[in-house]
């Protein structure tokens, strides 16, 4: 045991559900294999049961065969990946998706060069919400809340940095649907400042460290039924 | 026992309300001294706040100081440099480079740098990914200057590394809010155990996020026992 050991700071917490977790690998950076035994690995590992688990392949490359290799994992919550390039064969993959038990599609604007206000985001936005679909999205909370808005959209805020918390509350107070992941809610109160219910916690397993949000969550001021919460109740009721 | 050399003391412009140092929290995590510099002083005024951060640390004994000094405005380096450091209540100089448009190797910096080493003691300055290597090369340039990157780099960790081979003079302290995977580990398996620092950015950051990143780091005893606190207490001479 080192000064740096976090296993009894973080004590008994479980993660029923984490929000943010990825398969397959970035092209264009080092990094983990993202190979799905490895992160389930090491989901498990950090006492996290169960991930609400996307594709990088679908998000980079193929919808399909991406979205595919994720339906076929045991003991995930699927999530459908989309391509925001390609806004219809977006809508297409969605309608794909719906009918095989999928609750949540995943976004990655920033990894595919997309901006908050061209309209492919307004237009899966809208198709999600119809569907009453979680939409989980990457990008910068004070743009891409935009075009969720007025909408009656559910949507988890993936990387929202505790710089732009006083963004993401305002408009969370109009958008009851709005949420936030807690992984770069890292400030001394970033966590006990959101209203617990619109909080999910998310690693971004393998790409981060799943230790950081673990501890910050564990040691927080929240009470143990919050907690419990935002460690996966939250999430379950958004994803199934 | 840990020293944190990467502190704050006073109030953030952002959604936070955290002004003051949660011993708690320092507690929680093992943090028995912290080297804190003025918000003030980095942000806006360092003659204002380090005149104030002077105050406040004659009432503590668990805190030491940081001169903040601004390369733009050197007179006032110099005076405050001549009378905080003979209190013994300052242990080295922090400069930031972005809240002043100082990039580390600016003609401003490069002299506020050799004021510093002047004066014999460490600098700790902000660095944002290859700007490690910029202040690499303004450390090779400055006989006896003794310098932490802060946030060794940020997202620029392997910068870090080339930085810390470049100059060994040159110190990496690894707060961030970011935690990507494997940061740690790769810093800690390239570059000399005696150049790591510890360091958490709080009260901007909890503990938790460089805590829990050093923490999924699993360095040996030796190392992290150097990292914790033994490379701190030599480098600012500090009573253990």
């Amino acid at each position: 045991m080192t000064a740096f050991d976090a296993r009894e700071l973080i004590g008994e917490l479980t993660v029923t559900l984490d929000v943010d977790v990825l398969v397959g690998a970035y092209a264009d950076r080092d990094g983990p294999p993202g190979d799905p035994a490895s992160v389930l690995g090491t989901l498990a590992e950090h006492g996290i049961r169960a991930g609400a688990v996307a594709s990088l392949r679908a998000a980079l490359f193929d919808m399909r065969t991406g979205n595919d290799e994720v339906l076929a994992l045991p003991d995930v919550v699927p999530v459908g990946a989309v391509d925001l390039r390609d806004p219809l064969g977006a809508v297409r993959e969605i309608e794909r998706l719906v009918p095989l038990g999928v609750r949540a599609i995943r976004l990655f604007p920033d990894e595919q060069g997309v901006e908050a206000g061209f309209p492919s985001v307004r237009h899966v936005a809208r198709k999600a919400a119809e569907l009453g679909l979680t939409v989980l999205t990457g990008g910068d909370v004070r743009r891409f809340w935009q075009p969720f808005a007025g909408l009656g959209a559910t949507v988890v805020f993936l990387d929202t940095h505790f710089y732009h918390l006083g963004d993401f509350l305002v408009v969370a107070a109009d958008e009851p649907g709005f949420h936030t992941s807690t992984r770069l809610l890292n400030s001394p109160d970033a966590l006990e400042t959101v209203p617990a219910e619109r909080l999910l916690y998310g690693s971004r397993t393998p790409h981060y460290e799943p230790v950081v949000p673990l501890l910050r969550l564990a040691t927080s001021g929240l009470r143990p039924e919050e907690i419990a919460a935002v460690a996966g109740g939250n999430a379950r009721r958004l994803l199934g | 026992m840990i020293i944190d050399v990467h502190a704050h003391w006073g109030p953030w412009f952002f959604t936070m309300d955290v002004a003051a140092l949660n011993h708690a929290a320092m507690d929680r995590y093992g943090i028995g001294r912290s080297i804190v510099s003025a918000t003030e002083a980095v942000i806006y005024d360092p003659a204002t706040g380090n005149r104030a951060l002077d105050g406040w640390l004659a009432t503590t004994d668990r805190h030491y100081g940081y001169v903040t000094i601004n390369p733009r405005r050197l007179e006032q380096a110099e005076k405050d440099l001549r009378e905080y450091l003979p209190t013994g209540r300052f242990k080295g100089v922090k400069i930031h480079t972005d809240y002043t448009r100082s990039p580390a190797d600016s003609p401003q910096t490069r002299e506020a740098l050799a004021l510093v080493a002047a004066h014999g003691v460490p600098a700790l300055v902000h660095t944002w990914g290859p700007t490690v290597l910029d202040l690499a090369a303004t450390c090779q340039d400055t006989p006896g200057l003794k310098v932490i990157a802060g946030h060794m780099g940020a997202d620029g960790h392997r910068h870090a590394i080339e930085a810390a081979r470049g100059c060994d003079r040159l110190y990496l302290e690894p707060c961030y809010s970011h935690a990507p995977a494997r940061r740690i580990a790769e810093v800690a398996a390239a570059v000399n155990p005696d150049r790591l620092l510890f360091g958490t950015d709080s009260t901007l950051i909890d503990p938790a996020s460089a805590f829990g990143a050093v923490a999924a780091a699993r360095l040996d005893p030796e190392t992290a026992e150097k990292v914790a606190w033994r490379n701190a207490a030599a480098l600012f001479d500090l009573p253990v």
